[in-house]
């Protein structure tokens, strides 16, 4: 069955994406990239270009090459916006003779819908290229505030191309999609989208089968593009301080300040403080000239703090228009790469006084959910195979108390996984298979769904003889265990029905607890973890030093004697730090029976 | 027929499972790729200063020497990670695929050739990573 493929058509840039196996993925273009500028052009040689290689041109052939075509599209051409955008846009743009919009790109006109097409076009192309097969239907996002004309026109766009657009979806509905919030009934959700070049909050309304738009506000001028506009002029402002020189007047300095401040802009969602450094930025009269600055977050956030404090004026006008109280949101989620910044994240949280959805990449958040939207319209493949799942981990006590797991939780069955083991005492004749299941990490904290016992190992050292423990689940969710040593192929298992047999409130229980637990128990098992290590340790050790003999000297031997004992004094205490900090000492020491041996063998040099 | 309806999931499941198995592969090897072209590419500024500098040199002076070495050893890393510079020549015509424009400059060629390289372009393994800045001709 053909797929459908999700597209989300941004002013800026475009991404498409798609549903397999009920998980959505971002598809990448011709170019291996992820996003593709929403530019056409006809070049100067009079070739179509889309996308990536139509903005490569842009800057020499600004007439002919259209961007932003998002903001005239389904637009009269006697709207404000129209007229206001005309202004800046470097296009031609006239009235159609419909009274719609018509721009021009090379000796002709275009509608806005036309170049969408192209570019919705190229995506299904690159799509297909991708999928190695054919692409014959999308779901396409517009803005919550587009009206029917907009939408239509952004359908007649798809169909130009050749799709056939299953359903146009408005982009904050798909975020939440992406978020998988709309199975949440009665929810209000506000979508906080900060692109590159517009601003837009939408206030929704999980009803029983829809998502309602309950307010949208937003500023179609206000986006990334604006922070970068503002630490451009800085630099430019502090580099004419320092070195006197007028950076603004050289466009190919300015080009290059462009990229450094957007790099920078990223580097500071992450790090404190960063370094842009231009080597040659432009040259005068007395030489190369340099650029070098350090740009601090804090001082990001001072260039930057109206334009936040703005949309957050923006995001509480448009949830009181929704005739909501703040307090009422359940939840917040953040789309647009500008969303990145800690600072601004900080705003919204600080408004709401919750946590914002931010997990997913706040650029890819509404192609994803548009590509859900599409999985959704297609109808998963009916699945012959019902397949269950684990619902809690499986595995053995170790050395030490420790539950080591061998099938992790939510494993898909029939399933079957093996780990080789040891012995914890030198001559131990067998070895205790204690099979637990849970999420805790210490054993005792598990249930202890059988025990059986593994004899008749040969003696041997510790650590040497090799006992492999399997775990096998069939269809049925019955587990069998079975140890085997390696040496002599003796074996014995144990068949468990119930290992799933718990009832879904336990199950869930178990789950809290594990998490409830999470800290204390981690405590536990590095103190458990400690001992073993000491316990090892010292006994390497012992056999060390006994093996070395006379080859160390004695002050060494005697040091290492120390040190062991003062490990064994506190390897049976509750304390991790002074296990780990005799054994690293002990270790430390123990590495001079390796110096002594080897430097007594080691050539003497003529 | 249930039996087969089972059989034939049970195909389905294993195909699918191979399937997955190979395209994960593939896209392991690509995020390999991919994570050395990121810091590759980060690295291309250092190149550029360089070139730069190297520009800039109106006589090869005996300090001079050390950093063009350098510069060389850092170019020869990068090849061998399959590094590639984009060749560019004064009079050829502006290709989007390798070049971008960044500004025109008046001369005696045709109309729209490259006439300068502004900041060199790179490919990775084939792929264009960065492509050569140019200004193109207009006429005077």
């Amino acid at each position: 069955m053909a797929k459908i493929i999700g597209i989300d058509l941004g002013t800026t840039y475009s991404e498409v994406a798609i549903t397999e196996a009920g998980v959505p993925r971002i598809l990448e273009n011709a170019e291996g990239m992820r996003i593709t500028p929403s530019t056409v052009a006809i070049s100067k040689s009079g070739e179509r270009l889309v996308g990536l290689l139509a903005k490569r041109q842009a800057i020499t052939n600004p007439k002919n090459t259209i961007f932003s075509v998002k903001r005239l599209i389904g637009r009269k051409f006697t709207d404000i916006e129209v007229q206001h955008d005309k202004k800046w846009l470097p296009y031609e743009i006239k009235e159609s003779a419909t009274g719609g919009v018509e721009v021009k790109m090379g000796d002709a006109w275009y509608k806005p819908e036309e170049i969408s097409a192209m570019v919705l076009a190229k995506l299904k192309a690159d799509a297909e290229a991708k999928l190695g097969e054919k692409v014959e239907e999308a779901v396409i996002t517009v803005p919550a505030y587009f009206d029917d004309s907009q939408r239509q026109a952004t359908k007649n766009a798809g169909e130009i191309a050749g799709l056939k657009v299953k359903r146009i979806l408005n982009e904050p509905t798909a975020a939440a999609l992406a978020y998988g919030l709309n199975r949440q009934k009665n929810e209000k959700i506000v979508v906080y989208d900060f692109g590159g070049g517009t601003f837009d909050v939408s206030v929704l309304e999980v009803g029983d089968d829809t998502v309602e738009v309950k307010a949208t506000g937003g500023d179609t001028h206000l986006g990334g593009d604006d922070f970068d506009k503002r630490v451009i002029e800085y630099l430019v402002g502090e580099y004419k301080k320092t070195d006197g020189v007028d950076l603004a007047k050289d466009a190919l300095a300015l080009q290059r300040l462009k990229e450094a401040a957007e790099r920078a802009k990223h580097e500071l969602s992450g790090a404190f403080e960063t370094e842009i450094n231009l080597p040659y930025i432009t040259s005068d009269a007395s030489g190369p000239r340099h650029f070098l600055l350090k740009l601090t977050r804090a001082k990001l956030e001072e260039l930057v703090r109206d334009l936040i404090d703005r949309s957050v004026q923006i995001l509480g006008k448009t949830v009181k228009e929704a005739g909501l109280d703040v307090s009422a949101i359940n939840e917040i989620i953040l789309v647009g790469g500008q969303t990145r910044m800690p600072a601004m994240q900080e705003a919204v949280k600080k408004y709401f006084g919750k946590e914002p959805h931010k997990n997913l990449n706040p650029d890819e958040v509404v192609a994803i959910g548009a590509a859900a939207q599409a999985g959704i319209l297609q109808g998963e493949v009916k699945d012959v195979l019902l397949l269950d799942v684990t619902p809690l981990s499986l595995g053995i006590e170790t050395l030490g108390g420790v539950m080591t797991r061998i099938i992790e939780k939510n494993t898909t069955v029939p399933t079957a996984k093996s780990q080789v083991f040891s012995t914890a005492a030198d001559n131990q004749p067998s070895v205790e298979i204690h099979v637990l299941q849970g999420e805790r990490p210490m054993a005792t904290d598990n249930k202890t769904l059988a025990r059986f016992i593994l004899d008749g190992i040969p003696p041997a050292s510790r650590g040497t003889p090799q006992v492999e423990v399997t775990f096998d689940i069939d269809a049925n969710g019955i587990l069998s265990v079975s140890a085997k040593d390696k040496a002599t192929n003796r074996s014995q298992s144990i068949k468990i029905e119930a290992s799933t047999s718990l009832t879904k409130e336990q199950i869930e229980k178990l789950k809290a607890e594990a998490a409830q637990y999470a800290e204390e128990d981690r405590k536990k098992k590095d103190l458990a973890e400690a001992k073993n290590n000491a316990e090892q340790l010292v006994y390497a050790s012992e056999k060390a030093v006994k093996d070395a003999g006379e080859k160390i000297p004695a002050e060494t031997k005697d040091t290492i004697t120390k040190k062991i004992e003062a490990l064994k004094t506190v390897k049976d205490g509750q304390d991790a730090n002074a296990i780990k900090n005799a054994a690293n000492e002990l270790s430390a020491e123990i590495q001079k029976i390796g110096a002594a041996v080897y430097g007594k063998n080691e050539p003497k040099s003529s | 027929m249930l039996e087969e309806e089972y059989l034939n999931g049970w195909k389905r499941a294993k195909a699918d499972l191979i399937n997955y198995q190979k395209d994960e592969a593939k896209r392991f090897e690509d995020v390999v790729r991919f994570s050395n072209a990121v810091i590759i590419k980060d690295l291309l500024a250092v190149l550029d200063s360089f070139a730069s500098f190297e520009k800039n040199l109106a006589q090869p002076k005996q300090d001079a020497v050390g950093f063009l070495a350098i510069q060389s050893q850092m170019q020869d890393i990068l090849k061998n990670h399959g590094l590639e510079k984009i060749k560019v020549t004064v009079g050829e015509n502006f290709n989007p695929q390798f070049h971008e424009s960044v500004g025109e400059a008046e001369s005696e060629l045709p109309v729209g050739v490259i006439v300068e390289e502004v900041t060199g372009g790179y490919l990775l393994n084939g792929l264009v990573i960065r492509p050569t800045k140019v200004k193109l001709s207009k006429s005077k």
